[in-house]
């Protein structure tokens, strides 16, 4: 297994004083904690702080610790003395919820039990154990949304054996998904969870909805966005164009005169909601051709001519 | 699959999965950290997503060694932030439909 240098995970020297190894982990504890960082995946540094925090706080710990160090064990892979007793002074580390996770180093050194035990299977409680609850995201496309639907669901759970030993079984379920769910929302699957424990229930599974993005909807509350595209002509003519929307092509007038950026409301075609449907709101973009030939620039020129129109009318007062 | 009426958990169910004492629940929902619908501690009734706050609130001050009125704030801050970068993802999204980033 490999050797833990604690003083180098704190950042701090190994003849520091108490006050110092405290302030450096707290520092640290805010960082990696995966409730308050930025970053994903911060679990695992998170609880290697609290290890290093664990035995450098406690005299007796941090004392076998140098010990440990001092005999040579501060070497990339780690061997106990020969003859060392893992003393039981981990046992007295109460109200840390990370020391079942810690790793097989600290439990080597510390641990008496021998090899890390799984959350939950703390000598004492090992009958009528409530299994743990599973939280897990839900991905779904903005058409499930609709209407009821159902999906299939893979995911994980910790299963533990007669030993303590925990391995990670498969579970597929099939969900319903009720209509106007929005992002964000949480669905509770009652004993979906981790088995429990004895005559332990089963915890409970929760699913996190995140609403998939689509490659042509914006969702705003209930409200759907699309950007639509249009030709100078069809914003100063009008006309009717084909929108897609989640139930399929309707056709849009847009009004003579448009501008880039206008909406235009399309009433009950955005996402279904508790109470009220949602509105689709078309948000027109005047695209200019890429290119075009000499009738063209003809006509443009034509109309750079005729209409009396500046742009930057606005800019004249501001220079 | 999942039954609607299994949604809402009771006060009961709430300290048994968040694994906290009674008294802690309490004092989660007096700082208003959570809000249950219902009268007293017997009648609430707490949403999944208030349970995952109580968990969040639980832990924050065991690891952190926060005090109760600081995890309400800190609770609050860290939803902020989390709605903030929400908004801003989306309104990048948006923006990216309308001009070249």
């Amino acid at each position: 297994m490999d050797f833990k240098d604690y003083y180098k995970i704190l950042g701090i020297d190994s003849d520091d004083d108490k006050k110092t190894i405290k302030t450096a982990y707290r520092k640290l504890a805010r960082k990696y904690h995966p409730d308050v960082s930025d970053h994903h995946d911060t679990e695992n540094q998170f609880k290697e702080v609290t290890e290093a925090y664990e035995v450098l706080k406690d005299v007796t710990k941090r004392a076998e610790y140098d010990e440990i160090c001092q005999y040579g064990g501060a070497q990339q892979e780690f061997n106990p003395p020969p003859g060392w007793q893992p003393s039981d002074s981990a046992s007295d580390a109460s109200g840390s919820r990370h020391q079942d996770d810690f790793s097989d180093f600290f439990s080597s050194v510390f641990s008496a039990k021998g090899g890390p035990q799984a959350r939950g299977f703390k000598s004492g409680q090992s009958f009528g154990q409530r299994g743990q609850d599973v939280e897990t995201d839900l991905a779904i496309f903005l058409e499930d949304t609709l209407s009821e639907g159902s999906k299939t669901i893979s995911y994980h759970l910790p299963h533990h054996d007669n030993q303590g030993h925990v391995t990670n079984v498969n579970k597929t379920l099939n969900v319903k998904i009720p209509p106007g769910i929005t992002d964000g929302e949480r669905i509770r699957l009652k004993g979906q969870g981790a088995q429990g424990v004895g005559s332990g229930a089963s915890g409970d599974l929760y699913l996190k909805i995140r609403l998939v993005p689509h490659s042509l909807f914006d969702v705003e509350g209930h409200n759907l966005i699309i950007t639509l595209p249009i030709a100078p002509w069809e914003a100063a003519l009008g006309g009717k164009v084909t929108l897609p929307t989640l139930m399929g092509n309707i056709q849009l007038t847009i009004p003579a005169n448009s501008q880039s950026g206008q909406r235009l409301r399309i009433k009950g075609k955005g996402l279904p909601g508790k109470q009220l449907q949602g509105d689709l709101y078309a948000v027109l973009k005047v695209v200019m051709p890429t290119s075009s030939n000499e009738s063209v620039k003809e006509q443009w020129q034509q109309l750079a001519d005729l209409a009396p129109f500046d742009p930057r009318a606005d800019w004249s007062d501001a220079s | 699959m999942n039954d609607s009426k299994a949604t809402y958990l009771s006060f009961t169910e709430i300290c048994l999965q968040t694994g906290a004492a009674e008294a802690t629940v309490i004092e989660i929902v007096e700082q208003g950290i959570v809000e249950p619908t219902g009268a007293g501690a017997d009648e609430w009734l707490f949403s999944p997503a208030m349970l995952i706050v109580t968990k969040k609130a639980v832990r924050l001050h065991l690891d952190l060694d926060m005090d109760w009125a600081g995890i309400a704030l800190a609770i609050e801050l860290l939803d902020e932030v989390a709605q903030l970068r929400e908004r801003n993802r989306y309104l990048e999204r948006r923006l990216s439909r309308l001009v070249d980033l």
